[in-house]
């Protein structure tokens, strides 16, 4: 076993006696990277990474990510680095800045090694409609099943053991449900707890960003480096930032956690409800009260219509500045709106322009009140609704998904009549902006379902201390696919 | 069909017929599910909402000048340009 | 058959910051295209908007001199459409929920003074520039982002001269408050207006036209007295009018037509995401108006009690950089009105010649306030003053004492006494001009003034010593 799959609390500790150094790990991981098959990457950036690395000086030692490689999702705006969102309307496009969270990695010492593929703009859930194609997943070599969306590059390099972490960002579900298909924890805070400042928007008021790790340890002190007013993001919280691995060994008696009835009811899958069940009886026995807690199956029917309409009409709107003059290829044409009509015609796929037509008709005037202000108006309900039942209790505990990662040929991005509540309702924690966590639970023919926990807005620390406890009864801490663990629940 | 060969053209592109056709039944599914929304009991007594919790700040940004791009990084990206400026073909008011 | 024209306004004011209304880029100091950006202002991906503290503080303070109810809660909205100057293929407004609503201006019209109706102000950012040469066009994005005021009139004004003045009292509120330069031969305040005519008595409004690409604001008189013109000759017809847009044509004086209007635009107007409501507290806003500068009229109120005309305090106050210049000079001086009348002829006159701005041409205040003092006390005539005034701003290093000795200028006697006292000298050296005079030689009398203008070294009135020596002359 290499450095690199050391648990991040254990490579700290290596790279301060200088058993490893940066450049090292960084060089281990770019071998990974380029020798993995799962199309997980937009680029790797070879050179930037191995300068950066090999300057870092002294080891610090409060600074647990001081030399630790990662990558980032494509939709993060790096400086001379170039950046695509998985998009053919930014190819080419190099940011003359970086976003927050990329400097403040850097500031950290963690080291860049490159982008990974998403969904293209982030708007998708399936992993397969950036354009480099479909992005696999780790756990199956034959390809056939997918990782899932829209952070599917950056799910896939921490699963696949080539680094300990990786940016991701979630409107929807976009981190917590790739993170439930490849076994890892996937963890998106309140809304405004991390600046957003040069994430390309897909929608604001549900944007998110989020990240992978493979154990709580390691998504707890990412949030310590990531967290933070800033002056470049006016939606970014003042809320002064804990120290959030804190709790991590606190004693989680007492605590007291809703499972929502009718999402757990909905899974036909037996293995899963087992384990599912399991999972419960152990929290108990650590003195959690878990108790069954019913949520209007009418609204979380009603999710998916919700954040479809909010989501895509924000869309569009964000992604009006994509029009091939400032930035991205410039296609020609005898008028200015010839110019941006040829980029943007060329420039996005067929399911990105659906999403924008949904998005522009429901802000239409004769629209908005019956679409868009509907949707809006719904949000409201169902955020008040999941806040009724966090007044009771600490967390909302539920499967992540209805089952293993479906096949591709299963899937479509294309909207559909069929309803799952138990595929759509982790959007709750992006319509209510409240700290919400996937945790690997079991597997399922090979393949890792997850668990998704979800907290009161800024009590993330608590969400960790929960998340911790689970992790210790679940066993699957540092599980990759590399690296089998058991699964004790 | 014509209205959403509209809308699209108003966000200046184009799709194929297929995308249309796939587009419009997206659309009914939509709209129907919106409608069934619109039955929601008490919906009309919540205001819209923007923003998920009141963040509300009394935060405004000083108002100092930074350094700016240079001119070379703000055109880096264009890909057409001319005189220190992006170039278009002539916008007729 | 008369008609009534019923004409609405719509300023956009630039604001002149440090820096623009949603990014920290400098607004307008340089004139190198595409050196005053900064990643939001050209629409990077990712970028997000933050407030301008003094854009709203000289938002505020324009909403109070209006009159209007000011919202101590910021919102903003997006205004979404495509244009080749819109990088990021919307607008950050108040669309819903504008900073101002409800005030008014009043003017000096004819028939007395008038009040028009404000019916909002609101905060938004400007699109870039756009240059256009013969097959292309060219894009400067300094602009982009730059904060925008604008304020709606409601259609209560009824003549170009009426919509002249309260473009002209706008422009003197925004410029005063410190808000912006108001120029609208440079863009920094740009005027659309609607004009549509009635018969007198009708209630419904008839058909709107708008007109744009007025520059100047004579131009905003002549531009809808022409078009209230077309108007009544169209309707007198039988023609209808048609709603469209149509542009001020300076040369033949003549608003042309650019463009039919169509389907109002739907602009999607939708809450914008990234900026979460900005509360102000009434201490903020209270702050923001008490510390305005002094603003036109109570300015000219000022202007006036120190004895200035009407006419004469709006010529100071035509040019914010003279007013600031008055009155540092006037309190240094005995009576405005002394001042008033050296800036308004001799210094404007100089400044037409030379083409020069008042700060630019090398005279304090208070050596102008120097000059006047000799003249209301230092015993100097207005032309004598002005003499030396020419000499200084001729050359600024002399000081007013030493152009004076270099001119020769010497204080006039005026003390009777004195005079008198070379009267009789002079009679007393000459007796056969007496002689002279009294035998009807009329030059003996210029002989005389002659003579007590050399005792006095040309220190006295001559038309004074005159008038004495004639006097005298008869005693004898």
């Amino acid at each position: 076993m290499k450095h690199l799959d050391l648990p991040l609390l254990d490579l700290h500790q290596a790279l301060l006696a200088k058993q490893v150094t940066p450049l090292a790990l960084a060089e281990e991981a770019i071998k990974r990277a380029k020798a993995n098959k799962d199309n997980a990457f937009e680029i790797i950036d070879e050179e930037g990474a191995k300068t950066f690395a090999a300057s870092l000086g002294e080891p610090e030692a409060d600074n647990p990510l001081w030399g630790i490689p990662y990558f980032s999702k494509d939709n993060f705006s790096t400086k001379g680095l170039e950046t695509t969102a998985s998009s053919n309307i930014l190819a080419g496009y190099i940011p003359v800045f970086d976003a927050t969270v990329i400097a403040k990695l850097k500031e950290r010492k963690a080291v860049l090694l490159g982008k990974t593929t998403l969904d293209e703009l982030a708007m998708g859930g399936t992993g397969t409609t950036g354009h480099k194609g479909k992005t696999y997943n780790p756990y199956d070599s034959k390809h056939e099943h997918m990782i899932g969306g829209s952070s599917c590059g950056s799910a896939a390099a921490v699963a696949a053991s080539i680094v300990p972490f990786a940016l991701g960002s979630d409107t929807g579900d976009s981190v917590r449900k790739p993170a439930s298909y490849a076994g890892l924890v996937g963890m998106k805070p309140t809304w405004g707890r991390i600046s957003r400042y040069g994430l390309f928007p897909f929608a604001p008021s549900l944007d998110h960003v989020g990240y992978f790790t493979r154990d709580v340890y390691g998504s707890a002190v990412l949030l310590d480096a990531l967290a933070g007013r800033d002056l470049h993001d006016n939606t970014s919280s003042t809320k002064p930032v804990d120290k959030y691995e804190e709790d991590l060994n606190k004693p989680v008696k007492g605590l007291k956690v809703a499972v929502l009835k009718e999402i757990v009811d909905s899974i036909t899958d037996r293995e899963l409800r087992a384990h599912f069940d399991k999972s419960v009886e152990a929290l108990k026995k650590q003195g959690v009260v878990v108790e069954y807690v019913s949520f209007s199956r009418q609204l979380l029917e009603s999710c998916y219509a919700t954040y479809i309409v909010i989501s895509c009409a924000e869309a569009t709107s964000n992604d009006a500045n994509l029009d091939g003059i400032k930035f991205g290829p410039y296609r020609g044409g005898k008028t200015y709106q010839e110019v941006m009509y040829n980029a943007r015609t060329q420039g996005f796929s067929e399911l990105i322009k659906r999403r924008f037509v949904i998005g522009s008709y429901c802000l239409m005037r004769e629209n908005q009140e019956e679409l868009f202000l509907r949707a809006q108006r719904n949000r409201a309900k169902i955020v008040d609704e999941v806040n009724k039942i966090l007044q009771t209790y600490d967390f909302i505990y539920v499967p992540a998904a209805p089952g293993p990662a479906p096949l591709f040929v299963q899937a479509s991005d294309k909207l559909s009549d069929e309803y799952l509540i138990a595929d759509n309702h982790l959007c709750l924690g992006n319509f209510a902006g409240l700290p919400s966590i996937t945790l690997p639970l079991c597997y399922e023919r090979g393949l890792p379902i997850g668990v998704n926990f979800m907290g009161r807005a800024f009590e993330e620390k608590k969400l960790f201390q929960i998340s911790a406890a689970f992790e210790r009864l679940s066993g699957l801490a540092e599980a990759s696919a590399l690296s089998a663990k058991e699964a004790k629940l | 069909m014509d209205v959403l060969k509209d809308a699209a053209n108003r966000l200046l592109f184009d799709m194929s017929v297929e995308q249309y056709k796939t587009l419009y039944e997206e659309f009914q599914i939509l709209t129907k599910q919106m409608e069934t929304i619109g039955k929601i009991e008490g919906l009309e007594s919540y205001e819209p909402m923007t923003f998920p919790f009141d963040c509300s700040t009394s935060f405004l940004r000083e108002d100092v000048a930074e350094e700016p791009l240079t001119r070379d990084e703000a055109l880096r990206n264009a890909g057409n340009k001319q005189d220190n400026q992006i170039k278009l073909p002539k916008v007729v008011l | 058959m008369n008609f009534e024209a019923v004409i609405g306004l719509e300023i956009h004011v630039e604001q002149k910051t440090r820096s623009k209304m949603f990014s920290s880029a400098p607004d307008g100091f340089s004139h190198e295209p595409n050196t005053e950006i900064a990643p939001l202002d050209m629409g990077y991906p990712g970028t997000l908007p933050v407030i301008n503290k003094q854009a709203v503080i000289n938002a505020i303070r324009v909403a109070n001199a209006l009159h209007m109810t000011i919202d101590h809660t910021l919102y903003f909205d997006r205004k979404n459409y495509f244009y080749s100057d819109l990088p990021k293929g919307y607008q950050i407004t108040q669309q819903n929920r504008p900073i101002g609503k409800n005030g008014y201006v009043i003017i000096e019209t004819e028939e007395g003074s008038k009040r028009i109706g404000i019916e909002r102000i609101h905060m938004e950012e400007d699109t870039c520039k756009q240059l256009h040469f013969l097959d292309y066009t060219l894009l400067d994005y300094n602009r982009a982002g730059v904060p925008l005021v604008e304020i709606v009139s409601l259609p209560e004004m009824h003549s170009g001269t009426e919509a002249m003045k309260y473009a002209e009292a706008i422009r003197n509120i925004v410029v005063y408050s410190g808000t912006s330069d108001g120029k609208m031969e440079e863009g920094s305040l740009r005027c659309d207006t609607n004009v549509s005519i009635r018969p007198i008595g009708q209630k419904e409004f008839g058909t709107k036209v708008e007109i744009k690409n007025i520059n100047s604001f004579k131009n905003i008189e002549l531009a809808i007295d022409y078009e209230i013109q077309r108007q009544s000759k169209l309707l007198l017809s039988g023609e209808p009018v048609h709603q469209e847009t149509r542009r001020f044509d300076e040369t033949s004086g003549r608003t042309i037509l650019m463009r039919a209007k169509s389907d109002a635009v739907d602009y999607k107007y939708f809450c914008e995401p990234n900026l979460t409501p900005i509360k102000l507290s009434d201490g903020f806003v209270d702050e923001a108006i008490r510390t305005c500068p002094e603003l036109f009229e109570a300015k000219k109120e000022r202007y006036l009690k120190g004895g200035l005309s009407s006419t004469d305090a709006e010529i100071i106050l035509s040019d914010p950089k003279m007013s600031a210049y008055f009155e540092e000079g006037g309190s240094q001086v005995v009576s405005l009105k002394d001042l008033a009348n050296f800036l308004i002829v001799e210094i404007n006159g100089y400044l037409n010649r030379s083409g020069k701005a008042i700060d630019e041409i090398g005279l304090k205040p208070s050596v102008l306030a120097e000059i006047v003092l000799l003249q209301e006390k230092g015993g100097l005539s207005h032309k004598q003053c002005a003499d030396i005034l020419a000499k200084v701003l001729e050359n600024p290093s002399l000081t007013p004492a030493e152009a004076k000795e270099a001119l020769h200028i010497v204080a006039q006697v005026s003390d009777t006494g004195a005079i008198m006292g070379f009267v009789n000298q002079a009679l007393e050296a000459n007796p056969q001009s007496i002689v002279d005079f009294k035998a009807g030689k009329d030059r003996a009398l210029g002989f005389l003034v002659g003579q007590v203008m050399k005792l006095s070294h040309g220190k006295v009135n001559p038309a004074e010593v005159s008038r004495l020596l004639l006097e005298e002359l008869k005693k004898r």
